[in-house]
């Protein structure tokens, strides 16, 4: 009677708590299919996880006496996935969308112009350094218990990259993985990037009013900051006898960024954004791309890389049933996600995004959607492991299954983007998580 | 003798300057065949007779000579905001819209300015009347006819309440700023249509109380405006552009039992024979535009008056604009050029919108007993090369200079 209760509890439990990590040290996961990503997939072999890293991987490993055992016969072992331009962790941020063709409304997300605070003046020029947070670190603003992390989690992303994603100069991104009690525990590499957009000051916001005056504004603040850099030197060498530059938080931010990441979609934009990364001499990145199928060639010429949003255009569900769509509007439906094959047979490096997609059902059928229209099922995973890891230089650590890399893997009941397969476990730095079952939860009183 | 005493009643006006004999001129009276080397006598300002060489006329009356020229009726643009606008940008010239949704008591004549600078301009291209349609809300107004010359509106109006502009509510979901969805955008209509039934049933109400008359009735001005339109004396000019929104509108005045005119109608689709079944003539938008749709023919627009001729649905035009209601005959030209048979074209300014708003028994043709409103050409007016001579309204002969013929001298003089 007594153990037939222990068992409802403990049944009752695991119900209750769907995702709930265990924490054992050491895992092994043994008998499985491992998809490693970085070289040939092991047909059966084991893969040993302790402390957070990959110990062991490989046919013929034999699993540590102090292992959890994972039975993985007829399972699948990839890397975890990696979201190459997210803002899950950051509550403020709006979901991070494809930039509007012609960059016009911003080629960013929409957003309050001021998010909070005091209201400060219209900035008359780039002197004010409007709509800049180039000093605001992703890193530090995290927040661990963002809903959002466990969903994206539960789609089999184990790592993403997050950005700021306000401003023009939004601020910079962090590499960090989907798991942990604190934000520090989630962060693996930081700064990642500057994330910058087009958006406007709005309509009587001040400076700068149009596209045209944004361009202007991020070469302005890039003649500053070289300026600012150079006056820094000259008076760190020479401190007596020099004036002291004044320091500026906003150019502070902008010298820090390793690479900048600019929103292109047309092959106008991708154009003028790849000559623009060049004149800015920064790494550049673009995000969006929805019609980079057509200008492979020009990000092949300028050794361009790519974020491809998976949230590919699509008729909206509440449209006018009467109204026509252009012929345009219909082929970039039509030919959005052969970009990611484009791009990789013309050999560009590119990650995939899940965007604004919020369900793991959607981000599955949008990769689906991609492989459809060309591209390899393996090179489609490849690009939401190891190709965002090497974009954001965290592949030493992140995007494959190898010895000594963070162990962030997911188990899978079969192929990656299948219909019916379903993600068993996914680890992050090691800790084991089983996503809920796909059905609602029960109601949770008693959780406590 | 009858001849005799009429022609000695106009000699006691003699120097009455709209009593003259056009001599020598082709008359295209549009209603018939021209008629070539004409005598067009005009007596108070009416048309008395269209006489061949040998017409006789007393010696006091003022001869014009218009050896080679044509005399046509003077065009009629149905839909501008003529005089009620001076320049859109500067709000205080300009008093087409009021605010609310349901205005039935504003009479867009009296907001004509007879002074604006746009009158000279559009008269020159031989427009001699228009429609002044205000704007804004649901039942924006009363569109009036309007002479385009006179001291006061009082001169220059025709017809005060020649009709009701009612903007027809639409599923919209493209707006200037923001986007809605479809469900959202179909609520907005279907409130706004609730609204406006509403509406109807009260001004139906009002009539049965007003014609009760008992004790308590009070008199309301916009209700009260709205029983011309429920006696069906006034029609509505409802905007509707495309299929759908005609439909709506058609059904929607079939169940209120009200005479309807369509206007801006752009996109009729299979509505047109629609339209033919039930008798309801629609003022076509300018023809002179881009496609609608970024895939449509380029000729998209030039075709639309083509279509609805074919469908057997009367038409006119109308510029929906102010200073460029003067490109009205070419907004006529290019239908024609596309299809549009020539006297079509050519009615459309002139005797079709006097019959849609009604006047045909004053305006629209060169006819016996019709006023005077007629413009004398050296060609064809839908022509852009042709330059009108001469202008009369109601027999007035009226100045062609404007602003831009005044800045052409002023440059020209320019050494």
């Amino acid at each position: 009677m007594l153990r037939h209760l222990c068992v409802l509890v403990c049944l009752a439990a695991l119900t209750l708590i769907p995702g709930k990590a265990e924490t054992p040290a050491v895992i092994a996961i043994r008998n499985a299919r491992i998809v490693t990503v970085s070289g040939p997939v092991i047909a059966q072999g084991t893969v040993v996880v302790r402390n957070g890293l990959i110990e062991a991987v490989g046919e013929t490993i034999t699993p540590p006496a102090d292992a959890w055992i994972i039975d993985g016969a007829g399972l699948t072992v990839y890397p975890g996935l990696i979201d190459s331009l997210s803002t899950l962790g950051l509550s403020d941020a709006a979901p991070m969308g494809a930039p509007s063709p012609s960059g016009r409304r911003g080629g960013g997300p929409p957003s309050s112009s001021s998010s909070s605070g005091p209201a400060t003046p219209p900035a008359r020029g780039p002197e004010d350094r409007p709509l800049n947070t180039s000093y605001l670190l992703a890193a530090d603003q995290l927040a661990a218990n963002d809903r959002r992390i466990e969903a994206a989690r539960n789609a089999g992303f184990t790592s993403a990259v997050t950005f700021p994603n306000r401003n023009i100069f939004s601020g910079q991104g962090a590499v960090i993985n989907l798991a942990g009690e604190r934000p520090g525990n989630m962060v693996v590499h930081s700064p990642a990037g500057m994330f910058l957009t087009l958006r406007t000051a709005g309509f009587t916001a001040g400076y700068p009013g149009s596209l045209l005056g944004v361009i202007a504004y991020i070469r302005q603040i890039y003649l500053d900051a070289a300026l600012y850099k150079e006056a820094k030197q000259i008076y760190a060498a020479h401190p007596v006898g020099n004036r002291r530059p004044d320091y500026d938080k906003h150019l502070e931010g902008v010298l820090a960024a390793p690479r900048i990441l600019l929103p292109a979609s047309s092959p106008k934009d991708i154009e003028r954004m790849l000559r623009f990364g060049q004149e800015l001499k920064q790494e550049t990145i673009l995000y969006g791309l929805h019609e980079g199928y057509r200008a492979t060639p020009l990000l092949k010429q300028y050794n361009g890389k790519a974020l491809v949003d998976l949230r590919w255009p699509e008729k909206s569900r509440d449209a006018d049933p009467e109204q026509t769509d252009s012929l345009r509007t219909l082929e970039l439906r039509d030919k959005a996600p052969s970009t990611a094959a484009e791009l990789h047979k013309a050999g560009v490096p590119f990650a995939f995004y899940a965007g604004a997609l919020a369900q793991p059902t959607d981000v599955s059928r949008a990769v689906k959607k991609a492989i459809d229209a060309g591209l390899a099922p393996g090179d489609a995973i490849r690009a939401l492991t190891l190709s965002p890891a090497e974009i954001f230089g965290v592949a030493d650590r992140l995007g494959s299954i190898e010895k000594g890399k963070i162990a962030n893997l997911i188990v899978t009941t079969g192929d990656l983007f299948q219909d019916r397969t379903r993600i068993k476990y996914v680890l992050v730095d090691g800790v084991k998580y089983e996503p809920a079952p796909p059905q609602p939860a029960p109601p949770s009183e008693a959780t406590r | 003798m009858k001849h005799l005493s009429f022609f000695l009643a106009a000699t006691l006006f003699a120097g009455a300057d709209d009593t003259f004999v056009l001599r020598g001129v082709t008359v295209h009276p549009v209603t018939g065949p021209d008629v070539e080397n004409a005598s067009l006598l005009v007596v108070d300002g009416k048309i008395a007779e269209i006489g061949d060489a040998k017409l006789k006329t007393p010696k006091t009356t003022r001869t014009i000579d218009a050896k080679g020229l044509h005399a046509y009726p003077g065009m009629i643009d149905s839909a501008t905001q003529v005089g009620m606008s001076e320049i859109s940008s500067v709000r205080e010239t300009s008093d087409v819209s009021e605010l609310g949704d349901f205005k039935p008591q504003l009479r867009a004549a009296i907001a004509v300015n007879p002074a604006s600078e746009h009158i000279p301009v559009i008269r020159a291209n031989g427009i001699t009347a228009a429609m002044a349609v205000p704007d804004g809300g649901i039942i924006a107004g009363q569109a009036s006819l309007m002479h385009l010359d006179g001291w006061t509106w009082e001169e220059m109006a025709i017809r005060i309440d020649a009709a009701m502009h009612l903007r027809f509510p639409t599923i919209s979901t493209g707006g200037f700023l923001s986007r809605t969805s479809f469900p959202e955008a179909r609520r907005n209509y279907e409130t706004r249509l609730k609204n406006l039934s509403e509406y109807f049933e009260q001004a139906r109400r009002y009539q049965k109380a007003k014609a009760a008359a008992g004790p308590g009735f009070k008199p309301d001005l916009a209700l009260e405006a709205m029983l011309p339109v429920l006696a069906k004396k006034t029609p509505i000019m409802i905007t509707a552009t495309r299929e759908r929104a005609i439909k709506d509108a058609v059904t929607w005045s079939e169940k209120e039992g009200v005479r309807i005119v369509l206007a801006e109608v752009r996109r009729p689709g299979e509505s047109l024979a629609l339209l033919k079944q039930k008798n309801i003539p629609v003022i076509l938008g300018p023809t002179q535009e881009l496609p609608l749709e970024e895939d449509d023919p380029y000729d998209e627009a030039f075709t639309v008056p083509v279509e609805v001729h074919k469908a057997g649905v009367k038409f006119a035009f109308g510029s929906f604009g102010n200073q460029f209601s003067r490109n009205l005959p070419y907004q006529a030209a290019t239908a024609a050029a596309f299809g549009l048979p020539y006297e079509e074209a050519l009615k459309s300014v002139t005797l079709y919108p006097a019959q849609i708003w009604g006047v045909d028994d004053r305006m629209g043709s060169i006819e016996k007993g019709k006023w005077a409103d007629i413009i004398v050409t050296d060609g064809d007016p839908l022509e852009v090369k042709t330059n009108v001579k001469r202008m009369f309204i109601q027999g007035k002969e009226v100045d062609l200079e404007s602003k831009h013929t005044r800045l052409y001298k002023k440059y020209l003089a320019r050494p």
